[in-house]
């Protein structure tokens, strides 16, 4: 199956390779510096340049791309073909249309994208998740925590807990264990009685969270002392955990999978090559197995998963029984109301 | 020499305090008042939310709370410092001075360890039988005062010590020869004759404590809050203005206190010098 979708996929870039060889151009792409550049220029620019036969350059844009972009646009020069938009910078460049919408029907015409990759204006490049993980040493004898609903219920599962003092990704964990459906978290969240709902439901957990996480590291530290038995963490981490002896266990059901995208500006010179290479970044998954084997951030591309062991599979976020039972953390709604929800949730925290 | 010509040896001092106190000190209050233009708001915010004067009241309550156990603690230490032979005394002092060489995060981080659920104290406890259930100690208001109190206390101890060992010990041998008890010379003399120096350390224990950061962070839970980790929490949230006005409003209650403090101080070393305790 595999072979044979990689077969397809390869003859339809070839396909469009053959006439942009004659042209011999370059697409400029911008991206982060750093770990993913030296992957980048390791994994996928290779790819791209054999199956397309263009040349690539990629910019690392280390100070604020989004203004980069802005300006760009303003004076009618636009030099960059496709770009990393990350997860706050997405609902920026919605908001001040920075970016050209994707045309799903030329990167994807035979539709192997799942849903949750395809975003209006980004494709997701790389994944990863706030998710509640659990000491199973630390459970009543033959239960386990499978929910954030048992996060809250401090008779079955008593014991120290710690949750990220943000309120973002925080808040909705608290509506989810109050009952609200994954699909309506931010509509409920948006409403000022959604807003108190989530507040009274962190209420009866208070007394329960000795000590509230500030760094990914700490949340990770208080596992491992075993200072707290349930917290939220980065998905990245537990691996870490678990290497170090200690029986941590990741509950998906509820999670939080933040995505960052990779999109193309609006007036990029190649609008249509754009798309070969969204295609290389994020459909090959014999490219984005070195990725991730690298930095633990996959993406959604069709048969990622059986380049894996069984056991690497079921820890990434976008392993399809993972990404099923997570909602996608929304930074749009985020941007637009983190100023005074914060204000609330730290005064909230000195009550 | 005449003052005025010798007048000039303050001047490296000065300038290095005008440039790096005084100048930042403006700044700061400017950047409470002036968010660009010019407004009260976060002081209102400050005295209108009971949260705030909360964490200010707490503040105050530590630091003394910390102050006055420093002393209750470190007085009668540097008293049986005072009383040891020579030798013995630079020994003694040497090893008080030991914990002040390290840093405060590593001696809060030992905390971490003593305190912990699997730390030293819930170890020993379940070893002995004395408990079931590991007690929760860290993340505690209990926690940041013991490590406070034993971060702080070397400080006093020394002032005392210093104060003790000016004071006359023919003094108190007068007062012996006078007829008094061991007893009521200690009292109507040592004491009143150390209360200043005494009274000085626990001044700058308290002011020490009003702006503790890393251990109320890292050994207390939300409820044990101090103004400095507001301001800290205030500044990476870049509410810089707001911060800037807890730092002034920090800056108020520290020297008002200290005021008061001396002052209380001032009144209490009359009443033991005319009557006796």
């Amino acid at each position: 199956m595999t072979y044979y979708r990689m077969a397809l996929g390869a003859a339809t870039v070839l396909a469009l390779a053959i006439p942009a060889k004659a042209q011999d151009k370059t697409l400029t792409i911008a991206g982060s510096g750093g770990v993913v550049k030296e992957i980048t220029e390791k994994v996928f620019l290779p790819a791209y340049e054999e199956a397309t036969g263009w040349k690539t350059n990629f910019v690392a844009a280390e100070s604020n791309i989004m203004l980069e972009v802005r300006t760009m646009l303003a004076s009618g020069k636009m030099l960059y073909d496709a770009m990393e938009v990350s997860a706050s910078n997405y609902p920026i460049g919605v908001k001040d249309g920075l970016l050209a919408k994707i045309d799903y029907d030329l990167l994807d015409p035979n539709g192997e994208l799942p849903e949750k990759a395809k975003k209006e204006f980004g494709v997701v490049a790389a994944a990863y998740s706030t998710v509640l993980v659990q000491r199973l040493d630390k459970n009543p004898e033959g239960r386990k925590i499978e929910s954030w609903a048992d996060f809250w219920d401090v008779e079955t599962f008593p014991g120290p807990r710690s949750l990220n003092r943000q309120p973002q990704y925080t808040l909705e964990f608290a509506l989810l264990a109050d009952g609200v459906a994954t699909d309506d978290l931010y509509d409920v969240l948006g409403t000022e009685e959604g807003l108190d709902r989530a507040f009274a439901k962190l209420d009866e957990i208070k007394d329960h969270i000795p000590v509230w996480w500030t760094s990914g590291a700490q949340s990770v530290q208080l596992l491992s002392d075993g200072e707290v038995f349930y917290s939220s963490t980065y998905n990245g981490r537990v691996t870490k955990l678990q290497e170090s002896g200690i029986p941590a266990e990741i509950v998906w059901n509820g999670g939080a999978l933040h995505t960052s995208y990779v999109g193309i500006p609006k007036t990029a010179p190649n609008y249509e090559a754009a798309h070969d290479w969204i295609r290389i970044r994020t459909m090959r998954p014999d490219l984005e197995i070195e990725y991730v084997k690298q930095l633990p951030y996959p993406n959604f591309a069709p048969g990622l998963f059986d380049q894996m062991s069984e056991d690497m599979a079921r820890n990434m976020p976008t392993y399809p029984e993972n990404a099923e039972v997570q909602f996608v953390a929304n930074d749009e709604f985020w941007a637009a109301n983190i100023d005074h929800i914060r204000e609330r949730f730290d005064e909230w925290l000195l009550e | 020499m005449k003052f005025r010509q010798i007048l000039w040896l303050f001047l490296p001092a000065t300038l290095l305090l005008v440039a790096f106190i005084a100048a930042p000190s403006f700044d700061l209050f400017r950047a409470s008042v002036f968010d660009p233009d010019f407004t009260t708001e976060h002081f209102e915010r400050l005295i209108n939310r009971s949260v705030y004067l909360d964490v200010m009241w707490r503040t105050i309550r530590v630091s003394l709370t910390v102050a006055v156990l420093c002393t209750l603690i470190g007085y009668p230490v540097a008293f049986f410092i005072n009383l040891q032979p020579r030798r013995r005394q630079t020994l003694l002092l040497f090893l008080i001075l030991i914990p002040m060489w390290m840093s405060i995060l590593i001696r809060t981080y030992a905390w971490i360890v003593i305190l912990g659920r699997d730390g030293l104290v819930n170890q020993m406890l379940a070893m002995l039988g004395l408990a079931t259930e590991p007690m929760q100690m860290l993340y505690t208001s209990g926690a940041v005062l013991a490590a406070m109190v034993q971060i702080l206390l070397p400080i006093q101890i020394l002032t005392c010590y210093a104060a003790m060992t000016e004071i006359d010990f023919d003094l108190i041998r007068a007062a012996r020869v006078l007829g008094a008890r061991p007893r009521q010379a200690l009292a109507r003399v040592f004491l009143p004759l150390s209360l200043d120096g005494t009274l000085t350390g626990l001044v700058i224990v308290f002011m020490l404590s009003m702006g503790f950061f890393i251990t109320p962070a890292l050994l207390g839970g939300r409820q044990d809050t101090m103004i400095a980790n507001l301001i800290e929490f205030q500044v990476q949230r870049l509410n810089w203005s707001f911060a800037a006005a807890l730092g002034v409003v920090l800056l108020v209650l520290t020297v008002g206190m200290i005021v008061a403090l001396r002052g209380a101080g001032k009144l209490l070393a009359r009443r033991v010098l005319k009557g006796g305790l």
